[in-house]
């Protein structure tokens, strides 16, 4: 007796679901991990407020913690749910994509946000929204380059780069986009020497301090984001090593008060704000049957000394 | 001359196997690129190994007593990320305490956990591992921890300014060393360290409280990782979550490099600073070489295995195990 009531309230609960359904579409969303930094701290709340801002959209937020086998049963739960779409931050390229096939299957359209997963994947993925990092590699050896042809340095200068952390596609892309447009744009500066920084402050400030005993002649450092070129800039502050251009990615508060100080030229600006509502509107613009490219990338524009007040102050 | 015996040499390398394999890496490295031995690169390593140092300090007490501390390299970012948030509300001669405070009550948990309830310390302090980064991520809500005022605190004292020339890390690093060393092997607190990890029912028939030894170990341990954070925190005036992360290895690497068994009972203060001054070394040296990273890797490990062989073929006289 039990046991069909409960039928009874399942199949009443999903006939309601279902209507409510028709009216409004439901995205779930997987996160890598919020907490772990400020951007996607910040990233969750833009999405959970661009979510409640849209009256059709109905948002499941969920959070892997930077557990791969967590993501994947989050992705098992949205896919018994029944979601109209399903937005994945992966915890790991590689490892979710059978989860994300499941859902392929399930015909439920899945979006990629913030940082793609492996190309034998990209099968089951509708669309991936994020930043386009090889562009930001690139647009970080133009700030440089026009920095050294205002000096007048641009037939002489050497460049040290402090990469991101080996192995993750954000670090290799952007340094390929830097190395690849640097001698495009400047084919007279060298870059001398290129070492990790694993998007550690702490550890960029060690890297620069080996730097700067190595060579006497410094011009430029480009580092895959702000922290590490924070760190890079209090080496050279504490050895006082001065007119060295600093040059970051992803533009950080410290990097953003740096630039205000007169002591880091440029960055790349990267809001969270609009990775997380790029994300939402991709998949709207799916479920509304609009035809969205593969690879939607949401515009990170230069930022530098001389333009700086046209940007809020990062949050994180 | 008469001291230079063959037994007087064999009786020297057996002590001091690991400073004879820390000044042969020294000659290679400086001869690879001879501004390694610059004096600004070398006070600038031993600056920036000083952080690491100083935890490696407190771990010698825990391996001695026959423990094992995975749960510094977290604590270290809680001391830092605390101390660092606190300095702006409180003021910095609150936010020292307070965070040295809470430091040490997570280290005297710890204490308890391994010494009185006598759970494997292996477990306890891997769990404390993320327990405690699971903390420090509550308390900042995952966002970096930055000092507003940069230019104008006395904070930054610990991490980058420097007394007669000397950095203060440095001098820091000195005086715990010095004080742990003669805690280590002046005191009877010391001795019984060695008592416990040595053999630990042994020690508890001779009346040597092993709990309470135990105890005091971990309480050592967190203190030094205070300190560490403190230094951490001072030096950047600004952090991020993770700053301490991974670095319980390096740490557990450096005291093992020193020549301390993981089962206790042996290892001493002076020979932890080699072995961190050893890694610190093999760091920048091969930067300035100019390796690749994923040579550096390899490198490292290769150097410190050899290290560790060195030590002990000094030790047993011969460079292959007698037992074959």
């Amino acid at each position: 007796m039990k046991l069909t009531l409960t039928g009874v309230l399942a199949a009443s609960t999903a006939i309601l679901v279902t209507s409510v359904a028709a009216e409004t579409m439901t995205i779930g969303i997987t996160q890598n991990n919020v907490g772990v930094d400020s951007y996607q701290t910040t990233y969750e709340k833009a999405f959970i407020a661009a979510a409640e801002a849209n009256p059709n959209v109905e948002a499941v937020v969920l959070d892997a913690g930077g557990d791969v086998a967590r993501q994947i049963a989050q992705m098992e739960d949205l896919i018994q749910q029944e979601v109209d779409a399903i937005i994945i931050w992966p915890t790991n390229g590689e490892a979710v994509i059978p989860a994300v096939r499941k859902a392929f299957q399930a015909d439920i359209p899945v979006v990629v946000t913030n940082s793609n997963i492996a190309e034998q994947g990209f099968d089951f993925v509708k669309s991936f929204s994020g930043p386009d990092n090889i562009t930001q590699g690139s647009r970080s050896a133009e700030i440089m380059c026009d920095k050294f042809k205002d000096m007048g340095i641009e037939a002489e200068a050497r460049v040290v780069q402090i990469s991101g952390q080996p192995g993750y596609t954000t670090a290799i892309e952007r340094a390929k986009g830097f190395e690849d447009r640097l001698p495009e744009v400047c084919p007279d500066v060298t870059l001398v020497e290129t070492q990790p920084g694993d998007w550690n402050r702490e550890k960029s400030q060690q890297v620069m301090e080996a730097f700067l005993v190595k060579y006497d002649d410094i011009d430029g450092v480009y580092s895959g984001d702000d922290n590490m070129g924070v760190g890079a800039l209090n080496a050279a502050k504490a050895a006082g090593r001065e007119g060295i251009i600093f040059v970051g990615a992803t533009n950080f508060a410290v990097g953003y008060e740096a630039m205000a100080a007169g002591e880091y030229w440029g960055s790349i600006y990267q809001s969270p704000v609009d990775d997380a509502e790029a994300a939402l509107q991709t998949a709207i613009d799916i479920l509304n049957g609009a035809d969205v490219p593969f690879l939607n990338y949401f515009d990170t524009p230069k930022i530098t000394q001389d333009n700086m007040g046209d940007f809020t102050k990062p949050v994180f | 001359m008469a001291g230079l015996t063959k037994q007087g040499v064999a009786g020297f390398l057996a002590k001091q196997g690991i400073l004879v394999a820390f000044v042969v890496f020294m000659i290679v490295f400086t001869l690879a690129n001879p501004r390694f031995i610059d004096i600004d690169n070398i006070s600038g390593v031993v600056r920036s190994s000083a952080i690491l140092g100083v935890m490696a300090l407190g771990v010698t007490f825990v391996v001695i007593g026959g423990n094992l501390d995975l749960s510094v390299g977290s604590m270290m970012s809680f001391s830092t990320i605390v101390v660092l948030d606190l300095h702006d509300k409180i003021g910095p001669a609150l936010a020292i305490p307070a965070m040295f405070a809470l430091t040490l009550c997570l280290g005297a948990f710890i204490g308890i956990l391994v010494g009185y309830l006598k759970l494997n310390s292996l477990i306890v302090t891997l769990g404390m591992l993320s327990a405690i980064h699971g903390l420090t991520l509550t308390w900042s809500g995952g966002k970096n921890m930055d000092i507003a005022d940069k230019e104008g605190t006395w904070f930054a004292v610990f991490g980058q300014g420097s007394i007669l020339g000397i950095p203060t890390p440095i001098l820091l690093f000195a005086l715990v060393a010095a004080v742990l060393g003669i805690v280590l092997s002046k005191t009877p607190f010391g001795r019984k360290i060695y008592a416990v990890g040595g053999n630990g029912t042994a020690a508890t028939f001779s009346g040597v409280p092993r709990a309470r030894v135990v105890f005091l170990t971990y309480l050592v341990s967190s203190l030094c990782v205070a300190i560490a954070g403190l230094m951490q925190a001072s030096r950047s005036l600004g952090s991020q979550n993770t700053v301490g992360q991974g670095m319980e290895l390096e740490v557990l690497a450096a005291v093992i490099l020193g020549g301390a068994s993981l089962l206790g009972g042996s290892g001493t203060i002076f020979k932890t600073v080699i072995g961190v001054l050893i890694l610190g070394f093999i760091q920048n040296g091969l930067l300035l070489v100019g390796l690749p990273f994923y040579v550096q890797y390899v490198v490292t490990w290769v150097i410190i295995i050899l290290a560790v062989w060195l030590d002990i073929a000094a030790k047993r006289g011969r460079l292959l195990s007698p037992i074959a």
